[in-house]
Parts: C-alpha cells; structure tokens; sequence
C-alpha cells in the first residue's frame, strides 16, 4: 500500500495527475485495501493499449466515404466485401509510426455499410450507446495549415475551418466531422506548450 | 511529367505504392497535365497520413469516462487538460512521436472550431478497435473480468461496454489486421 501511494503522490509531485485524480486514487485505495475485496483491487492493472486497431466507420455507402478517405489521405482500399473495405495507414510491411513492438499493425478505418445496430461481432444485441464519436482527427506529415487548406481546396473538399494554428477542420461526404493536424498537436497543451501546439482539440 | 511517372514507377517497383495507385496516379497526371498543370497533380494525391491523433468522445459524465478507459486501457489522463469537463486520455507512443489522445468530454464541451456531436449525422464510428501487444488470451480476459466487464467476442478479438454502452473492441494484431482480412 504504500509503495502505491508513494507512486502516485510521485506522479502527482511531477505533475502527471491532478490534486483531484491523487485523491480519487487514494480514496479508491483507501477503502478497499482492506475491505474484504483484496488488497490488490486498487492496484488492479489494465491493459496496454498500444495503438488504435481500427475505428468503425458506418454510413449509408461505404464505397463513397471510402473513395473520400483514399483521396484525402492517399490510401489505399483493400479486402472489399459487397458491405466494407479497410483502408489501412501505409503498405504491407509498414510499422505504424513510432512504434517499436513487432505486434501492432497499422492502423485502418473500416468503411461499411449496415444497420446502426448490427450486432457486435458477436451476434449479441448490440446496445444503444450513450457516447458518440463526434469527430475523429489524423496526423498528417509536415501539416501546415495555409498548405493544407490549399490542398483541400484542390481536392474539391469544402466548408473547410480552422481549428487552431496547428489545425483544420472538414466534413466527409455524410457530414462526419474530420480534423486534419500535424504531430504538434498533443494531449499536452499546457500553458507553456500552446506556443508550440494547439489549444483548440 | 517525366520525374514524376519516374518517381511513381520506382514507388511502384519498390511496393510503396500497389498498381491501382499507380494507375489512378499516372492517370490524374495526364488529365492535369492536359489542363496545362502538371504540378497539381501531385498536389492532388492528398495527405501523407501517420495515425490516429485523437478522438472526441462526448458522453454524459466525462470522468467516469476518463476514469474507466484510465482503469480498463491503462490510458494516462493528462493532468493540465483535465478542466471538469473533458480530459485528455493518451496511450501509445509519446505525445508528439505518433502518440494518439481520447478526449472524454461532456455534452456542451466542443472543441474551437468543432460541430460538436450532432444528432441525425449519416455516418458514426460505431465501435473503435484496440490493439493489446504481447497478447495473452488468459491474461487479458481475466484483466477484463477482474475490471467487472462482461466480455464477448472470439480469442483474441474481444468486445466490452464501457461505462455509457459504447462498443470497445480489444484484439491482438494476430486477429485484427487489415493485410489479413
């Protein structure tokens, strides 16, 4: 027990968790270490997620969305079926970027076409979810904001918005929501990092 | 015209790009050169994409979000994003380097420049597909089990719920990789 509040006053010391998050941890900790639950139940570990695999992509004609997706970010369409395609980040053989281990592929987007409540992949009911993806945003190499939105506008792509300095918003063909950004574009924006990456996520 | 077929034909040779690229390639130079522009042609093969960066994930309560993909997904919240109403959630490489950020957000927190979740939109991303390194079928279902989650779904490609019953898929790159389909 206390090699884990050591841990997380550590973190927290240097600014990895906030006040609130140390807090909530320790009180988690605090009462179930000795509850009856296991003293580890605190310290329960996840699992790493490396990498996205893919994200599902469904509207009402995947062929089209795909044919917008290789075209904005040159990529190519494999395995089609008559109801999806993936559209893999590179070519066979290709690491995903900035990964070392040997087992996470590329990612991809599957585009498909069927009913929003199709089952899981496990022909189990699928459930009406409370969340919502409402837009997903891609590293692009060498972004620049005034290049990008010249080269978007070649393209043929419209209602093209600025999202920050560091980013540009577009609508795919079935009104989904795309941010295009650059690798400066983190989850860490603090105040002495917005010089150098965006603050509008 | 001639350096950039050249340059398609050794990307072609070299496996950079397959032969419907190539084609749809050679066949927009044409078409722009006819126009009297060869140079667009390259700048209309679009973005050179290197992954992911982030996803917005407006739900109603962010921070049992934040909390369950911290707890389930080892995802690393970052402290100074974190404002009572979204956080910033990373996971993979470093921040900069190809790391990617899942913003769990509330209904009415939208990003400068952003829609915001709209209802009625004809396309959604239904689910979002994980992938676990150095997978160990038992070892994952019983870290899954241990986190209350009931999973479904086949070895090595396995579906839970999270907290607002949205599909999280979690596989090994045996099961769930696009050269394999």
């Amino acid at each position: 027990m206390e090699g884990f509040v050591a841990k997380h006053v550590h973190d927290y010391q240097n600014g990895r968790i906030s006040r609130r998050r140390l807090i909530e941890i320790l009180t988690l900790a605090a009462t179930t270490a000795y509850g009856g639950e296991g003293a580890g139940a605190a310290e329960s570990p996840g699992l790493d997620a490396a990498l996205v695999n893919h994200v599902s992509y469904t509207c009402p004609d995947f062929r089209r969305a795909a044919d917008w997706y290789s075209m904005v970010f040159n990529l190519d369409q494999i395995g089609a079926t008559a109801r999806d395609v993936a559209l893999p980040f590179g070519k066979k053989g290709d690491k995903p970027y900035g990964v070392s281990a040997g087992d996470v592929p590329l990612t991809h987007v599957i585009c498909r076409t069927r009913p929003v409540d199709a089952p899981p992949g496990n022909g189990s009911t699928r459930r009406q979810a409370r969340a919502v993806i409402d837009h997903i945003a891609f590293t692009v190499a060498d972004f620049d904001r005034e290049r990008a939105k010249a080269q978007l506008s070649t393209l043929g792509v419209k209602n093209v918005r600025d999202g920050g300095p560091f980013s540009v918003y577009v609508n795919d063909p079935f009104g989904y929501e795309v941010q295009i950004a650059g690798l400066g574009v983190t989850a860490i924006c603090g105040a002495e990092a917005r010089a150098i990456c965006s603050d509008n996520r | 015209m001639e350096r950039f077929i050249a340059d398609l034909v050794q990307g072609l040779d070299s496996g950079k790009i397959d032969r419907r690229e190539f084609c749809k390639s050679v066949a927009l130079a044409a078409a722009v050169y006819g126009a009297g522009d060869a140079a667009r042609a390259q700048v209309q093969r679009g973005f050179k994409i290197i992954g992911i960066n982030h996803m917005s994930y407006t739900c109603p309560d962010y921070a049992k979000a934040r909390n369950w993909y911290a707890s389930v997904l080892n995802m690393k919240s970052e402290a100074t994003r974190d404002d009572g109403k979204r956080a910033n959630l990373m996971f993979g490489p470093e921040p900069g380097k190809g790391g990617s950020f899942l913003v769990t957000r509330n209904p009415g927190s939208v990003a400068s420049g952003s829609a915001g979740a709209k209802p009625g939109a004809e396309a959604v991303i239904d689910h979002v597909c994980y992938t676990i390194p150095n997978w160990d079928e038992a070892r994952v279902r019983a870290t899954l089990k241990a986190k209350g989650l009931n999973v479904t779904g086949r070895d090595g490609s396995l579906h839970v719920y999270d907290p607002f019953d949205y599909d999280v898929q979690i596989a090994s790159a045996a099961e769930e990789n696009a050269f394999r389909r």
